[in-house]
């Protein structure tokens, strides 16, 4: 999988989920000021991302980290290539 | 197409007669500006009285005044207005239940007392009690401000409602819908449910878009409806990923009855 590949299916898994318009959804964009996330839809974010990787990141210390797209990416990215 | 339909139905005002809008203006604002002075200017006075003579708790003798209230609204607003209420007869009074309902104006709130349940625990965000003259009653009735409370706190208050045999109801769009259309559902009145073990009970408005819709001031005559789908049982959402199946359940069940409801579909 490549890192395209990863990002095209966090975006369109996200975006599904929490019915967000891909012209939103920029590597920039805050997942709370900008995609309108709240603290609940953070949970649901791991759940939807474990769902379309197949692993276990819930608990990893480095999500509550994540602020914006761009960092879901790197993380979830990071974790495909150790996983791989 | 379906929203350039909608948001023309919400905001066609072509079809209104201006001297029946001035009048109607005239009196419902003017008759909700008395209603709720007097309301605000009696209240302590009968909730002291009721306080003493009935076993009620304070929160839920608040709840009781503000669907008073929404019923008094109600009548003023009959000569413009008609309500219609639909398959509210699956609500068993007294049994606890979470609701759920679209959002498409202000005056959704003042509507919840078409509900045959006067104990209603509203769960909304921070904004409306900024409203002073609304606030505190909101308070004493311990509505939930979700925007401003953790999660815990927000379910533990749930618990409390539903163990006092209220309802909680929730706006899982967060915000009045701008044209008609259902907007993204929140997640929290869904995990409510499930994590109190209570039945969801999806409620779907119409017409008060009409009435009020956001950014307006004019009210307009309208039908508004009022329609309760069935209870779901949450039960069989204890999942990890249930609450997200229940979100999406619901908002298909709700897009449908509201598509209904306009004679969208039969």
């Amino acid at each position: 999988m490549t890192e395209q590949d990863v990002i095209e299916l966090i975006d369109a898994s996200l975006a599904e989920e929490f019915e967000l318009d891909r012209a939103d959804m920029t590597p920039e964009a805050n997942i709370y000021a900008d995609l309108g996330l709240d603290s609940l839809d953070t949970v649901d974010m791991v759940i939807v991302l474990e769902g379309a990787f197949d692993f276990k990141i819930r608990e990893e210390e480095a999500i509550r980290a994540i602020r914006t797209l761009g960092d879901i990416h790197r993380f979830v990215y990071a974790k495909v290539v150790e996983n791989s | 197409m379906q929203a350039v339909t909608d948001s023309h139905r919400s905001t066609d005002n072509s079809r209104d007669c201006w001297p029946l809008l001035l009048l109607m203006n005239l009196w419902c604002y003017s008759l909700l500006l008395l209603w709720t002075l007097c309301g605000i200017l009696v209240f302590p006075f009968a909730f002291a009285v009721c306080l003493l003579f009935t076993r009620r708790s304070a929160d839920r003798l608040v709840r009781w005044f503000i669907w008073l209230y929404g019923r008094g609204w109600m009548l003023l607003m009959r000569p413009f207005v008609q309500f219609r209420r639909e398959q509210l007869e699956q609500i068993e009074v007294g049994k606890p239940y979470l609701f759920v309902i679209n959002h498409l104006s202000f005056f959704d709130t003042y509507c919840m007392a078409m509900l045959p349940v006067h104990d209603v625990t509203f769960a909304v965000r921070s904004w409306p009690f900024r409203m002073f003259w609304y606030s505190g009653f909101m308070r004493l009735a311990r509505y939930l401000d979700v925007e401003g409370s953790s999660w815990d706190e927000t379910l533990s208050n749930c618990r409390c409602a539903f163990v006092a045999g209220g309802t909680v109801l929730f706006f899982p769009e967060g915000h009045r819908s701008r044209d008609g259309q259902l907007q993204r559902f929140y997640s929290g009145g869904f995990k409510a449910a499930i994590s109190t073990g209570v039945p969801l009970v999806p409620l779907c408005i119409d017409g008060t878009d009409r009435l009020l819709p956001p950014g307006r001031k004019l009210l307009r005559p309208c039908r508004i409806t009022l329609r309760a789908l069935p209870p779901i049982d949450t039960s069989a959402f204890d999942s990890a990923d249930g609450h997200l199946r229940l979100r999406k359940l619901v908002k298909e069940q709700m897009g449908v009855a509201l598509a209904e409801i306009r004679g969208e579909i039969n």
